[in-house]
């Protein structure tokens, strides 16, 4: 149905919002390189396809006048967390293109922000762009280069922003949100496979719970995994001993 | 129809005084030069080690090194790198000052910069409390949890928005690196306390309000602006003007004579409210209070214009004129506001009652004012408008500035009240006390309660002030002889 299209479509877009934002605020640091350069542009590239793909199912839902009011209400939802998406879409990349402008990598004298962030950001790249791992295959003046497609790139944003404002007559403020406080600690966060519980930030937190086995709830995942990697391996038994039977 | 959303032009709100932070920016550039710049260490965290750390010494050698100055303003520039966001503290994350010793601190990545166009805004707040709610599991600091229910009242019509970006980016961050989660953490949450600082945190974000015009473009002026300014100019040159001897003659006379009314040069007694959240100040000072503060009688002593404004002042000149049987003049002047500052669609009925009491010959309450001005006004009053009794207003003004005002400075009333006055001594808080004055901070008395006691008090004033009705007066003698 055309709901739940819309619903996987933005929660994509969502997804590429939110790693674009993470990939931006390591522009400019130490954490910056040519990689970063390319994985914001093909991140940016990702989200603009979903958005245009976004709007124009949206927009066609919307243009629809036989829908029930339920319906409506639910599509004017949609639209806002949509618009709201773009909003902040559009922000973040009028920003690269600043601190891209001000932080260029090939020139010698300039110097990246000491941050602390040395990692790489491929993980969230290819969380955004929804691959295993990420192939580089930039060359060596992307960020000259990369900058013109970006200010193009931004007209065509604020383009299309403008005209849904202009052509659909959504009002914001009167949707209705159907998380109420706190929904956020109620959503699926496998919070406890990962390290996040409460790490030791700075000497103010002291405590440092290691969450790794921290949440009881999802014990239940490395079981599974343990039992299907005894069976693969009790296979791979009984095929050798086949195999060796036959030889 | 089309409904036009108050989508902000993000690019065309400038905020004045930021413009110097281009300059800085620089500065922090090139604090990173691995040869001449800050030189950072590790900070060791139980099993992570994160990188560019730099000590508060160092950054102040450095500064004190390059600008060649001295070790205080090296320091207060520091603490205006931390206030503003650029560095930010590792330990006392809330208290944004550069201390000159082995306090660690850390450099902001740039997207987190101060910027002139980039606001911070309400949604994005928003989205980190959320966030910052998941990694707490729902115990926020008192202070972010009450803007977040704020903001939950505020931006509702985003809220299903706010919890999915603020779950989505929570997600991309757990794939990175340890120590790269720590830094991003703490970056994130130095950036919203420079801009929405918790109580008794002073960051440098307080900003004027914002300009549609970019500060720092060069405006060209046109040939017809050029020939406006020169018309301006020419007319400014032919104005009369008084001697600089003169104007600031009166001004010395207005500064020594208001100089220790003015909170910002002397200590408002009992304390001032604005900062240290404890009202007493404005609630000896209301309007209706029994026994005014020393200050208050005292300022009534400067000026007839002084004591009028007052109404607390204005009360106690009735009273006195009251006992010397003279009160017609301030009760003109008193409907003469009224007139002026009334309703238009009162104002012909107001302008009658003004004639029958104060100007017509015979009326209850003739005012005496001379010949040529009574003539004005009865002949303005045939088609009355806000200002018709502006000459005869100001002729009164001028006759109790003049005879009345110095003889109620020195009458018994006046006296009394001075004798009586209170004058409060000054409160002396600890930092302890001022957290809980700012936590009782109540809401205080309802306008539309201070406005009906107002007209209560007015319509008794008006009752008891009626002019008396001789034949009811006579008849009431009649019975009791």
């Amino acid at each position: 149905m055309g709901k739940e299209e819309c619903k996987t479509m933005l929660d994509a877009l969502n997804k590429v919002t939110a790693c674009y934002r993470h990939l931006v605020i390591a522009l400019g640091s130490t954490s910056d390189s040519q990689n970063l350069r390319e994985e914001l542009k093909r991140t940016r590239k990702k989200a603009q396809e979903l958005a245009v793909a976004n709007r124009t199912k949206l927009t066609s839902l919307l243009k629809d006048k036989t829908i029930s009011k339920e319906d409506r209400a639910e599509y004017e939802r949609l639209w806002v967390l949509f618009s709201s998406s773009m909003d902040l879409l559009e922000v973040d990349m009028k920003r690269s293109l600043e601190i891209g402008q001000d932080f260029p990598l090939k020139v010698p004298t300039r110097h990246l922000i000491q941050t602390g962030m040395t990692g790489s950001t491929t993980t969230v790249a290819a969380r955004a762009m929804s691959v295993q791992n990420m192939k580089y295959e930039a060359d060596s003046n992307i960020d000259t280069a990369d900058l013109r497609d970006l200010q193009t790139e931004i007209t065509q944003v604020t383009q299309m922003v403008e005209e849904m404002e202009m052509k659909v007559q959504v009002a914001p403020w009167a949707v209705e949100a159907k998380q109420e406080a706190g929904a956020e600690l109620k959503s699926n966060m496998s919070v406890g496979n990962s390290s996040v519980g409460v790490i030791s930030m700075c000497e103010e937190e002291p405590k440092e719970e290691e969450g790794g086995g921290g949440s009881g709830g999802s014990s239940l995942a490395p079981v599974c995994a343990v039992f299907v990697f005894l069976v693969i391996i009790m296979v791979a038994a009984v095929l050798g001993y086949l195999v060796i039977n036959m030889s | 129809m089309t409904i036009r959303t108050a989508r902000p032009n993000r690019g065309q709100h400038f905020r004045p005084r930021i413009h110097c932070v281009k300059k800085v920016e620089a500065i922090v550039v090139e604090m990173q030069d691995p040869s001449s710049g800050v030189k950072g260490s590790e900070q060791k965290l139980n099993v992570t080690t994160i990188p560019h750390v730099i000590a508060g010494k160092d950054i102040i050698a450095w500064i004190v090194n390059k600008m060649k100055t001295t070790t205080e303003e090296g320091e207060v520039f520091g603490t205006m790198l931390v206030a503003y966001g650029y560095i930010y503290p590792l330990q006392n994350h809330r208290k944004l000052v550069m201390c000159n010793d082995d306090t660690l601190y850390r450099f902001q990545t740039p997207y987190f910069w101060p910027t002139q166009k980039w606001f911070a805004e309400d949604c994005d707040y928003a989205i980190y409390l959320a966030k910052r709610n998941i990694r707490k599991k729902g115990m926020l600091e008192p202070y972010e949890q009450v803007h977040y229910n704020q903001l939950h009242d505020w931006l509702n019509h985003k809220w299903d928005f706010i919890v999915m970006q603020a779950t989505e980016q929570y997600k991309a961050v757990k794939d990175r690196k340890k120590p790269d989660r720590v830094v991003f953490d703490c970056q994130e949450r130095a950036y919203w306390i420079v801009n929405r600082p918790p109580r008794r945190t002073h960051s440098a974000m307080d900003c004027g309000p914002e300009r549609l015009l970019d500060p720092n473009t060069e405006e060209k002026i046109t040939f017809d602006q050029h020939r406006r300014m020169n018309i301006f100019f020419q007319q400014t040159i032919m104005r009369s003007r008084v001697k600089s001897s003169v104007s600031l003659g009166a001004l010395v006379k207005y500064i020594t004579t208001y100089k220790n009314h003015d909170p910002f040069l002397a200590p408002c007694l009992p304390s001032n409210p604005w900062l240290t959240d404890n009202d007493e100040y404005w609630k000896l000072n209301m309007r209706r209070v029994d026994v005014p503060t020393k200050m208050r009688v005292e300022r009534w002593s400067f000026s007839l214009f002084e004591l009028l404004r007052d109404l607390r002042g204005r009360d106690d000149f009735k009273v006195f004129l009251k006992k010397e049987f003279s009160g017609e003049n301030l009760a003109f002047w008193e409907a003469a506001e009224e007139l002026k500052l009334g309703s238009s669609s009162s104002m012909t009925s107001k302008a009658e009652t003004i004639f029958k009491t104060f100007l017509a010959p015979g009326a209850p309450r003739w005012i005496n004012i001379d010949g040529r001005t009574m003539g004005l006004t009865v002949k303005g009053l045939d088609h009355p408008h806000r200002y018709v009794l502006e000459a005869a207003q100001t002729h009164v003004f001028l006759l109790m500035k003049k005879d009345t005002f110095f003889r109620y400075l020195k009458s018994p009333v006046y006296k009394e009240i001075q004798k009586n006055a209170q004058s409060p001594g000054g409160h002396n808080f600890s930092p302890d006390q001022l957290e809980q004055n700012a936590r009782n901070r109540s809401l205080g008395i309802h306008p539309i309660v201070l406005w009906q006691q107002e007209e209560e008090a007015n319509a008794k004033a008006a009752a008891a002030s009626a002019p008396v009705d001789v034949k009811a007066m006579m008849s009431k003698i009649d019975r009791k002889k």
